[in-house]
């Protein structure tokens, strides 16, 4: 069970997507279920000021991620996107990045 | 009473009156409409991701006030435009969000009181499964 007892519990290597179940596809190889990095850390207020978390869902150019690679759900990328936005806007993340 | 939050960057060559006039000038118009300044927090220097207006530099500045009339939001966008020294700013209307956040938080607790045992299930349905036997099970949390 992804029981989370406050603070940042799970390590770096595997914080963007890594959860506790691993699923077994066709082939031999597991895949790591995805799960929300919001809702395991139970983050409710995704903020636009709040870079250092905004700057986790950015590409190296500056493109959102998106969520069938972070595997954010639905709702959470929803306002991850509104606060990306809002952060561009004034100038906390890029628009784009020279390659 | 709406809350709102602006965010605003000035020109970081400007002299610290010259950006405290730029305050003053906010909580001016806040003060005429009828509202109230919450809370004035002063970044200072930061680093722009984008050039702006040639400045790769800006003087990050975060107002949070609630004002009843609407107008008054218009007003500050207006003169910080026509401001020189005002390279860009962003106004967020926070209330609603507020109000979002504190339900949720409310049904948070409720279902923790509820079934503080089952409640990491009933946290995220279709999320948390018994590891597959065999896999190696990194203790993550």
């Amino acid at each position: 069970m992804a029981e989370t007892k406050g603070g940042r519990p799970i390590s770096a290597s595997q914080r963007p997507t890594g959860g506790d179940k691993a699923v077994v596809t066709r082939k031999q190889y597991f895949r790591r279920k995805k799960v929300c990095r919001f809702c395991v850390e139970k983050i409710d207020d995704i903020d636009y000021k709040d870079v250092r978390l905004l700057s986790a869902f950015i590409s190296e150019r500056g493109r959102i991620i998106p969520r069938r690679i972070s595997g954010v759900c639905t709702p959470c990328q929803r306002r991850l996107t509104t606060a990306i936005k809002q952060a561009r806007n004034i100038a906390l993340l890029p628009f784009t990045t020279a390659p | 009473m709406r809350i709102y939050e602006i965010m605003f960057i000035v020109d970081p060559n400007a002299p610290e009156e010259a950006i405290d006039a730029v305050i003053g000038q906010v909580e001016g118009v806040i003060r005429e409409a009828g509202g109230t300044v919450d809370k004035v927090d002063k970044w200072g220097k930061r680093k722009l991701a984008y050039r702006v207006r040639r400045r790769e530099e800006g003087y990050y500045v975060l107002v949070r006030y609630s004002v009843a009339d609407t107008a008054a939001v218009k007003e500050i966008e207006r003169r910080l435009k026509v401001h020189e020294l005002v390279l860009k700013y962003l106004t967020v209307r926070l209330d609603e969000k507020l109000r979002w956040l504190e339900k949720r938080r409310k049904a948070r607790e409720k279902r923790a009181a509820r079934k503080p045992a089952a409640a990491a299930a009933a946290r995220m349905p279709g999320e948390p499964v018994p590891a597959v036997p065999g896999e190696p099970v990194e203790e993550s949390e």
